[in-house]
């Protein structure tokens, strides 16, 4: 209970609850006051380098038919976080909305919450409102992403307190939890940089070449999209000045994992810089490999048509369109519809993965 | 004479005639016959009540008998008859007041009494029962029958009485005839008739003695008609033949400069100009059909002073609203009035119409549901059969009734109610339940019917209104239990109960402040926020 009382979170959603309080003792109608995370309010920060919201704000009112249900599900969500904080207890979002289901009165019909896509979005609200994550809220996402590498943390869980050297996982890794924040802290990081690799595949095969050993390295691979834990992370280590490099495949899926690694999402605008890398750099796979090793042409596949039209979707955000580099990778793609996954770099012998990165690392190889 | 086809008929004798095609007289199907006995008898106590100045006080009263026939009963307070005209009155055809009067009247042709008479006596052999005084001081009674092959009046048992009794009483009896209580039968007739004659007080006494009064709402008593003269562009062939036939001119000119109205000798000179070769000095009585149907035609070419409209007798709104009222008790009516108009270019006529919403209005289905009911009345009198072939009917149903808030007029508490006011009915039939769809007719109905629905329409959309307004606020009212319980939990301070009591009050401060246009502009920010970004490509999240 007493470490409870010291997280901010809790502080703040108390302060949310204390002031609706005394609107109303003032007779106001209580409001909330959000950032509207709508797309409309969503711009590219040039200064820090990533996405966030703008200045649009979303005011609810209780005594506002339009507004009176939502007002009160947001109040159930903060005042049900505030409870978890309290105990000490952490749930999934789906966990939180089956808390929150049940019938608002024996005679009436209507439930607090019918279904999950009411809660998820207020949840998103009170982030965005009081300037923190759900993970510290509480709220846990799916764990996704893998660890090695010359790194040692401590997890304080569940009231004992674990160490945790990603240099000895074997060949599982460390798993990235939901929350790398609250209760989670670095004790040495002896890596010089960061390698995040798409595919688990080519994770496994760089780890049982020893690479994250042998260019001390903390190995990443995030198993697609990075989830909120994995970015977190990411941006963690890259304040602890180390360089992210980031590796995927030459396809829609690969950009779009390394944009949201490097500027964040729009979904998640509302975080900001809290999970976006700009500092990051792209490594791989690109058109101009296609040049500079030659067997690959023989490696490449047909671009999808989801591929063509979201490089010609990248080449409309301006965040992207000012990187001649990119502009040319992606035009290529357009124009030969032709796209090529790391796994090819597998044709030579199962360890040219590791030569490919190197000799790109020496020779500063990189997008921005 | 023998040109004229009333001519024909009475060479056969009218009655005869009539004896023969009584569906002519609306004396078809059983209920049917039933309705027109009683509209025959009551109308013509209406008319007399009028023309006296009287406020008409009526009591109908129908008996099933044991040897199957129906027995009405109708006696008013009116003038009463004097003796020596009752037999033409209630037994001879076309010789009752009303024929040949270019005036308002419910009744026009002057067949009723005697037709009723005539059904009674070929239906049961039974003779007509009467009793009527002038409040003189003596009183008769007497039975009558009809002798068909004549056209006349045969008084028997007649009786003469010493009494202060005013008015009439007539009992027959029937077969061929039903008793029930549809739409069409007399229960109905009568309502509607006590609704358009506000100034008169009816009984009706149903066989199983049950009573119903429908009472006086007004006791202003129509004005008299005034008879005018027939307008030429309101005539036809046959009018000009009948009423030169009977004229006592001894010229055509003259009969025409007398008989209609705004006919100078200047238009006599025009029409000699148009027509040489009719001799205008010609006694009317010598006038030939094919001639009449010259002149009628040579009239529409002419231009004519439009008619005179002081004949007109309308119920009147205040009149309309307040029988309304009193048969339906409605959420809501209203009532237009509008001017005088002409159609066929010369007859004068009136629309008269109301529209009340709610309470008893309505026609009952045969599901117990209730629908869109269309009151026609023709000079006061309810229409109620061929309701389909009526011009009213047709200009109701031509109405976008979304328009005006009714979704759909067959399943809506509605009644429209329609007067139509003219010295001359167009009806359709001899039965006398419809009138021609003409359309400068049907157009005036539909205008004063949608005047009377524009009324309704706003009255209706506050009614949805403030039902919203009653909505919102029960459904922020629902909310307040569970937020005043999670606001002091979340905020850690306050007690839920005092929290619920000041919200509430807010609330209802709000949504019984609130003028309805905010309360719509409320509503309209409803689903007017953006919507948060979708996946697009975007990661998705659990």
């Amino acid at each position: 209970m007493k470490m409870a009382e010291e997280k901010p979170a809790r502080k703040k959603l108390e302060n949310l609850g204390a002031e609706m309080l005394d609107e109303i003792a003032k007779d106001e109608s209580p409001h909330f006051e959000t950032m509207l995370r709508s797309k409309s309010n969503v711009l590219y920060d040039e200064a820090i380098g990533c996405l966030r919201l703008g200045d649009k704000k979303e005011i609810r009112t209780f005594v506002n038919v339009a507004q009176a249900k939502k007002f009160m599900q947001t109040v159930a969500v903060a005042a049900k976080c505030k409870k978890f904080l309290d105990e000490d207890a952490h749930t999934s979002i789906r966990g939180l909305f089956y808390q929150l289901k049940y019938s608002l009165g024996e005679e009436m019909d209507e439930e607090l919450f019918a279904e999950q896509e009411e809660s998820n979005p207020l949840i998103e609200d009170l982030e965005a409102a009081l300037k923190l994550k759900r993970e510290d809220l509480n709220l846990n996402t799916d764990r996704k992403g893998v660890v090695a590498g010359s790194l040692v943390l401590l997890d304080k869980f569940g009231g004992e307190r674990t160490e945790i050297d990603c240099a000895k996982q074997g060949r599982s890794g460390w798993m990235v939890p939901s929350d790398v924040d609250n209760g989670m802290d670095f004790i040495s990081v002896d890596a010089e940089w960061v390698l995040v690799v798409e595919k688990d595949a080519l994770w496994q095969r760089l780890n049982e070449d020893k690479f994250w050993k042998k260019e001390n390295c903390v190995l990443i691979t995030p198993k697609g999209q990075a989830s909120r834990g994995c970015r977190r992370l990411i941006r963690k280590l890259a304040n602890k000045k180390l360089p992210v490099i980031v590796f995927t495949d030459n396809d829609a899926w690969g950009w779009y994992i390394y944009w949201t690694i490097k500027t964040g999402s729009m979904n998640l605008a509302y975080l900001g810089n809290d999970v976006a890398t700009p500092e990051a750099r792209f490594i791989g796979m690109t058109m101009q490999d296609l040049k500079d090793y030659d067997f690959l042409n023989k490696l490449t596949i047909k671009a999808k048509d989801v591929d063509v039209k979201r490089a010609e979707e990248l080449l409309s955000y301006p965040w992207i369109a000012m990187h001649k580099p990119w502009v040319a990778e992606l035009k290529s793609v357009i124009k030969s519809k032709r796209k090529i996954e790391q796994d090819a770099l597998q044709g030579p012998r199962l360890s040219f993965v590791g030569d490919y990165l190197r000799e790109k690392m020496a020779k500063k190889k990189f997008l921005p | 004479m023998a040109d004229g086809i009333f001519g024909q008929f009475r060479e056969h004798s009218i009655a005869e005639f009539f004896k023969k095609n009584r569906q002519m007289l609306g004396f078809s199907g059983k209920v049917r016959s039933l309705t027109t006995l009683v509209h025959e008898y009551v109308t013509n106590s209406l008319d007399a009540c009028e023309e006296a100045g009287i406020l008409p006080d009526i009591t109908v009263q129908i008996e099933q008998l044991d040897n199957g026939h129906i027995r009405i009963t109708v006696e008013d307070n009116g003038p009463g008859i004097p003796e020596k005209l009752v037999g033409k009155a209630l037994g001879q055809m076309l010789a009752g007041t009303k024929f040949n009067r270019y005036m308002q009247q419910r009744g026009q042709q002057g067949i009723g009494a005697s037709g009723a008479g005539m059904f009674s006596q070929i239906t049961t052999g039974r003779p007509v029962k009467f009793k009527t005084g002038q409040g003189d001081g003596k009183f008769y009674e007497g039975e009558l029958k009809i002798d068909f092959k004549s056209n006349k009046p045969i008084i028997e048992n007649k009786k003469e009485a010493d009494g202060p009794y005013r008015g009439l009483w007539v009992q027959a009896e029937f077969a061929e005839v039903k008793y029930d209580k549809s739409d069409y039968a007399p229960y109905e007739y009568l309502k509607r008739t006590a609704l358009m004659n506000p100034h008169a007080q009816i009984l009706f006494i149903e066989p199983t003695g049950e009573r119903f009064l429908f009472p006086r709402a007004s006791d202003l008593i129509p004005q008299k008609p005034q008879e005018i003269q027939p307008h030429p562009l309101g005539i036809t062939t046959s009018d000009i033949v009948e009423f030169a036939h009977s004229s006592q001119d001894r010229k055509l000119s003259s009969f025409f400069v007398n008989t209609f109205s705004r006919f100078s000798y200047g238009k006599v000179e025009e029409l000699k100009a148009l027509l040489p070769e009719i001799n205008f000095e010609m006694a009317p009585k010598e006038l030939k059909w094919e001639q009449a149907e010259q002149l009628v035609n040579r009239f529409k070419e002419l231009r004519w002073v439009s008619p005179e409209m002081d004949a007109l007798r309308p119920v009147g709104p205040e009149q309309v609203e307040k029988a309304l009222k009193n048969i339906y008790n409605p959420e809501f009516m209203a009532v237009t009035e509008r001017k005088p108009k002409v159609f066929r270019g010369g007859i004068p006529f009136m629309v008269e119409a109301a529209i009340a919403y709610g309470g008893g209005t309505g026609r009952r289905k045969t599901d117990g549901s209730v629908g869109g009911d269309i009151l026609r009345f023709a000079n006061r009198v309810p229409l109620l059969f061929d309701a389909g072939g009526c011009g009213m009917t047709d200009a109701v149903k031509t109405i976008d009734w979304r328009r005006y808030d009714i979704k759909n007029f067959e399943n809506e508490p509605v009644s429209v109610l329609i007067n139509f006011v003219s010295v001359h009915v167009p009806y359709t039939g001899a039965g006398k339940q419809a009138i021609s769809g003409e359309e400068e007719i049907e157009e005036e109905i539909r205008l004063a019917v949608m005047d009377a629905a524009r009324e309704m329409q706003r009255y209706l959309h506050g009614k949805v209104r403030e039902a919203g307004r009653e909505a919102k606020k029960k459904t922020i009212l629902r909310y307040i239990s569970q937020l005043a319980h999670d606001l002091t939990q979340l905020g850690g301070k306050g007690k839920p109960a005092e929290i619920e009591k000041k919200l509430t009050k807010m609330v209802e401060d709000k949504y019984s402040q609130l003028t309805l246009e905010e309360a719509g502009e409320e509503a309209e920010e409803e689903g007017a926020k953006e919507d948060p970004p979708n996946g697009n490509g975007e990661e998705k999240e659990e």
